[in-house]
């Protein structure tokens, strides 16, 4: 027992650092839910279902531009199909596991908590029984209990801030300082340039699904950039 | 949106979301990721920062309008030199909110 509290206390240790970037984003979201007219429950509620800080702030600014439920439901899903590469990544780890194990693990599996437990699964073991899922499972449930946490506090505050302070501006500005993160190649760059340009251009068309041609077009033109540059190589 | 089908909605994109992390871990289990796939997958996030963002800038009611006394453009050019500059993701936030409030006084 004691070994595996101790991989469970390392894994949420480990994972704490990093809440200083998740529980601002969880308070925005929380913010910015309301000031959209979500219901307090679904707010919360949403943070529990989709556990996913991007898609939660993009479904938030969608809502705030009046788009329709089919374009806002296709972004969102779109922006979390990266899950499944952290899903592949970690697959040869779990795979022994009982499939309730890998059902909670797949729920917990965040941007944050793949990143942290994916290193613990670099490092050996140790002696006995591999019991790094208990390591796993502290970073997933440190994560989880933050960003509950977080949306309570922004949804708790969001009540009291008025609408002229233009707090739903934050959204696209931590959208902004992610893409300056993020772009680094040039096949990213020209997904970012593509997907910027084809919105403008597609702006007339209804419900928003735009958006979601342009995201397309903008991935079409990140992967052609991407297969010349291995060509070339 | 009716509050209903916004609920039926968030819980599709739920039960989507957990199917994409169960994916590789439990229904394909064994198998690896199409190479295509792993491709697309990269650029998905900055594809759609890019897109969302620009939306919120220039699209007003669904027209694209670029307009030099508009507060909005010119606090996200400043929000990204910071961004560029320090790869802070709070100072970006901060100083860009700063910067809103300064032009929508001055412009």
């Amino acid at each position: 027992m004691g070994r595996r509290v101790d991989e469970f206390l390392a894994g949420c240790r480990d994972e704490a650092p990093l809440q200083l970037g998740v529980i601002p984003f969880g308070m925005l979201y929380g913010i910015g839910a309301l000031a959209v007219g979500m219901p307090v429950w679904l707010a919360q509620l949403t943070s529990m279902l989709v556990f996913a800080g991007a898609a939660q702030l993009v479904i938030v600014q969608m809502l705030g531009a009046a788009a329709g439920a089919l374009p806002i439901g296709l972004t969102a899903v779109l922006l979390n199909l990266r899950h499944m590469l952290y899903s592949a990544s970690v697959a040869e780890h779990v795979r022994h596991l009982p499939r309730r194990w890998r059902v909670l693990l797949a729920y917990l599996l965040t941007d944050e908590a793949y990143a942290v437990a994916i290193l613990r699964y670099a490092r050996p073991a140790g002696p006995g029984p591999d019991l790094r899922h208990w390591y796993f499972l502290g970073c997933g449930l440190t994560l989880w209990g933050c960003w509950q946490l977080s949306t309570a506090l922004g949804i708790a505050f969001g009540a009291r801030i008025p609408p002229e302070w233009d707090i739903d501006f934050a959204v696209p500005l931590t959208f902004i300082a992610l893409l300056t993160l993020l772009v680094k190649e040039r096949a990213g760059q020209a997904a970012a340039l593509v997907a910027a340009l084809a919105v403008l251009a597609l702006a007339a068309l209804p419900y928003r699904l735009g958006l979601v041609l342009a995201i397309v077009l903008g991935l079409l033109a990140g992967a052609a950039v991407a297969r010349r540059g291995e060509a070339r190589r | 949106m009716s509050t209903l089908a916004l609920v039926a909605m968030l819980a599709a994109v739920g039960a989507l979301t957990f199917l994409f992390r169960y994916a590789m871990i439990g229904l394909f289990a064994g198998r690896t990721l199409p190479r295509w796939l792993h491709s697309l997958c990269r650029h998905i996030a900055p594809a759609s920062f890019a897109a969302l963002a620009a939306s919120e800038l220039f699209i007003h009611a669904g027209e694209v309008a670029f307009a030099l006394a508009a507060p909005k453009p010119w606090a996200a050019l400043v929000a990204a030199v910071v961004a560029w500059r320090t790869g802070n993701v709070l100072a970006t936030i901060a100083v860009g909110m700063a910067a809103l409030y300064l032009f929508k006084a001055v412009l």
